[in-house]
């Protein structure tokens, strides 16, 4: 099992959409509408649940049927067979499968423990969507047993019942927390602007600027100044 | 065996930089076709003089003699379709032909100034076809041009000469774009450009081309063994067999249409001289070398003769290098300029990353000096190679502007738009992870914004103690001014488009 790699945490939840309609729009199509209109960049509810590297939600509306390729080695016995009866050729192909419901898919890569990080989409995940302010349960409303979920510890339990484990994670990120890596793409493009600025200078010159620097970029500060999350230009 | 290229079949500019070959000047025109039929007819005209890639001989009882000017035709999508070709044949054509330049525009960084609203007038008109002249003297190209002229007054309406391009005297509206060499003071040819750069030194060699021996060096693809081999014809020809040893899927059908054609992209690039010249005396102002050194490390090339950056990284190697060229015979020269690559500068701090010629041919330093980190060297490169054509244009008349009408009529000819020219201009002109340099772009082709103008870094020999120099406040040096994608079908393809038989079935 690779759900974790180093201090990040794949995961991977697969949530069963209620069948039905309301107004003739089904469940499902419903959820797809509001995560479309989720918004991006900085006010993406996203942007607010701590330590997510990378997440994404869609619907899983059924199973690819996965046919067999044309050639896979160097003859393959079924197409030998097809040449005779298409029977024989129908018959080495793998069944079809269907899901019995749509699903909810939500995937995060993000930093540390993951009851904290589900603690902190019910306390944080919040966004406007048509004026009106929305949390996480909006998103989720419609799936599966979801209406049983009240409370902070109920939200936790319900998303690990249906997490899925990853099976193979490979973690496109460092192993810092969130907050570490945007303090350290913004000392890196502050600590650039720096160099150009003073290049040339006297020793004494750099040396006094850098102390004025650093003072204003507070290094071991991770809380600011620094990057926000979601953030999409500098 | 060996390839053999059809040359009198494969138009003569595909296989030639006419430049080269003392065609100092050039005009390009640009066509709307009004009428189907009359439209073949004209093509069918036209195609009696394109010039092919036939071998020139002295002597005219032996072959065919370098003429005074040369012809050559090429057609966007909306050309193709106006020609009436079948539907399935269009249909095979890839989609950024179809698409043509000016909506490919986000993946070619033509914003700002260089946004195709702020084109030359014509290419707000419907073009349809390209026609060079290259002439060997301006009387060449005019007599050529007026022949040119009576074809389409033959055509009785049914072929329409485009205006709209901009020129030297602010004209908006001129009938044709004209391009030549530069000369010096004396007036003697030069292969300059109007920023001072010495151009068009290493254009690819690929299998078919002549005297390959003399000429692969530095300018075919890197074999593991640090050879030099021309690279595969269809990475620049459709109908040969390409460099992952497939034929090209860019061709569409029938075969005859495609095959011993190609793909052009033309590109008027404006030069804001003015900005770089401030941008490169102030500096230089900071730079702890030469001006004439900095300047070489923009484009990985000296500017006076075109010196490897690479081999003469600084003033004082440059004065050497220059004594070994004096001395080198024609062929040593020529290996001088071409034979390098950058393995034994990985961290670039002779020849920097961000340099023109680095970014656009790599020559096998993307394995970054792990040896056979590829299966070639050349894994990420020879797949992204251009053939380069193309003369400057205008004339500078104060150096200290930007205005006014000077720059490179660019042309480039590969088998796949997608793959090779718009991957290299948006890839490595303009971004720079394969380079490990973030999203610095290249210094002088790079769309540098006026807000956030540009920074590359100069890096220094590791452990040297020295610092790297950072180049900031980059401004946009190079605009676009027009251009589309083009198609230039083989000689036999001509002349079944002019008779309008083409049958993909």
């Amino acid at each position: 099992m690779a759900t974790r790699s180093g201090n990040a945490t794949a995961l991977t939840v697969l949530s069963p959409i209620k069948h039905g309609t309301v107004g003739g729009t089904s469940y499902a199509d419903i959820i797809r509408e509001r995560c479309l209109r989720l918004p991006i960049h900085e006010r993406s509810p996203l942007s607010k649940v701590p330590n997510t590297y990378l997440a994404r939600l869609f619907i899983l509306d059924d199973v690819f049927y996965e046919s067999l390729p044309g050639n896979d080695s160097v003859f393959n016995f079924s197409d030998i067979f097809s040449f005779f009866s298409d029977q024989a050729r129908r018959n080495a192909l793998p069944k079809k499968d269907h899901l019995k419901s749509k699903y909810l898919v939500f995937s995060s890569n993000f930093y540390g423990d993951l009851d904290e990080y589900l603690a902190g989409m019910w306390d944080n995940w919040a966004y406007m969507d048509g004026g009106v302010q929305r949390d996480v349960r909006y998103i989720w409303e419609y799936c599966v047993a979801f209406d049983e979920v009240t409370d902070r510890d109920g939200f936790i339990s319900y998303m690990k019942r249906c997490q899925l484990d990853a099976s193979l994670f490979f973690n496109g990120s460092t192993d810092d927390s969130l907050q570490e890596q945007l303090k350290s793409l913004y000392l890196k493009q502050e600590l650039t602007k720096f160099a150009v600025t003073y290049q040339g200078r006297s020793a004494t010159e750099i040396q006094q600027a850098f102390r004025l620097f650093i003072e204003r970029v507070q290094p071991e500060n991770l809380s600011g100044p620094s990057w926000t999350p979601g953030q999409s230009a500098p | 065996m060996t390839q053999n290229l059809d040359l009198t079949d494969i138009q003569g500019n595909i296989i030639k930089a006419y430049g080269a070959y003392d065609f100092n000047k050039a005009r390009y025109l640009f066509m709307r076709i009004d009428d189907a039929d009359k439209g073949r007819k004209f093509v069918g005209s036209i195609t009696t003089k394109v010039t092919s890639a036939v071998r020139w001989v002295n002597d005219a009882a032996k072959g065919v003699v370098k003429p005074l000017a040369t012809t050559n035709i090429a057609f966007t999508y909306a050309g193709l379709k106006a020609l009436e070709l079948p539907r399935a044949s269009l249909r095979g054509f890839p989609e950024e032909f179809s698409m043509g330049m000016r909506k490919r525009k986000d993946i070619l960084g033509d914003d700002g100034p260089s946004d195709p609203e702020n084109w030359d007038k014509i290419w707000q008109e419907k073009v349809h076809i390209w026609i060079s002249i290259n002439g060997q003297n301006i009387d060449a190209v005019i007599e050529r041009y007026d022949w040119v002229l009576e074809q389409i007054q033959k055509s009785d309406g049914g072929v329409k000469l485009l205006t709209g391009h901009r020129g030297e005297n602010g004209e908006e509206d001129l009938p044709y774009q004209d391009a030549s060499i530069l000369y010096d003071a004396a007036g003697n040819p030069t292969a300059k450009e109007h920023f001072g750069y010495t151009d068009g030194i290493g254009d690819p060699v690929f299998e078919g081309q002549t005297n390959i021996p003399g000429r692969v060096i530095g300018r075919g693809k890197l074999t593991e063994e640090g050879k030099w081999k021309p690279l595969a014809t269809g990475e620049f020809i459709l109908g040969h067999v390409d460099e992952a040893m497939e034929y090209p899927q860019t061709a569409p059908s029938p075969d005859l249409l495609s095959r011993n054609g190609t793909y052009m992209v033309y590109r008027k690039l404006h030069q804001n001289v003015g900005s770089f010249n401030r941008f490169l005396d102030e500096q230089s102002k900071i730079y702890p070398g030469s001006k004439e050194m900095l300047a070489a490390k923009f484009s990985g090339r000296w500017r006076d003769n075109g010196a490897p950056v690479v081999n003469a990284p600084d003033d004082e190697s440059k004065k050497a290098w220059d004594a070994k060229f004096a001395e080198a015979d024609f062929s040593g020269k020529k290996r001088m300029l071409t034979d390098f690559t950058f393995n034994q500068d990985i961290e670039g701090a002779k020849c920097p990353l961000s340099a023109h010629i680095r970014r656009i041919n790599p020559r096998g330093s993307l394995e970054y000096g792990v040896k056979d980190a590829y299966d070639t060297p050349g894994a990420l490169v020879n797949r992204r190679r251009i053939l380069r054509r193309g003369l400057p244009y205008g004339a500078v008349k104060d150096p200290a502007r930007d205005d006014g009408n000077h720059g490179i009529i660019f042309m480039a000819l590969n088998a796949d738009i997608k793959r090779q020219f718009e991957f290299v201009q948006q890839q490595w002109i303009n971004y720079a992870n394969d380079f490990r340099e973030g999203n610095d772009k290249e210094v002088l082709l790079g769309n540098h914004d006026a807000e956030r103008p540009g920074k590359v870094v100069l890096q220094v020999e590791p452990g040297s103690g020295k610092p790297p120099h950072f180049v900031s406040n980059i401004p946009r040096l190079v605009e676009t001014r027009g251009g589309d994608y083009f198609f230039v079908p083989s000689i036999t393809a001509l002349k079944m488009i002019a008779g309008g038989i083409i049958d993909p079935t």
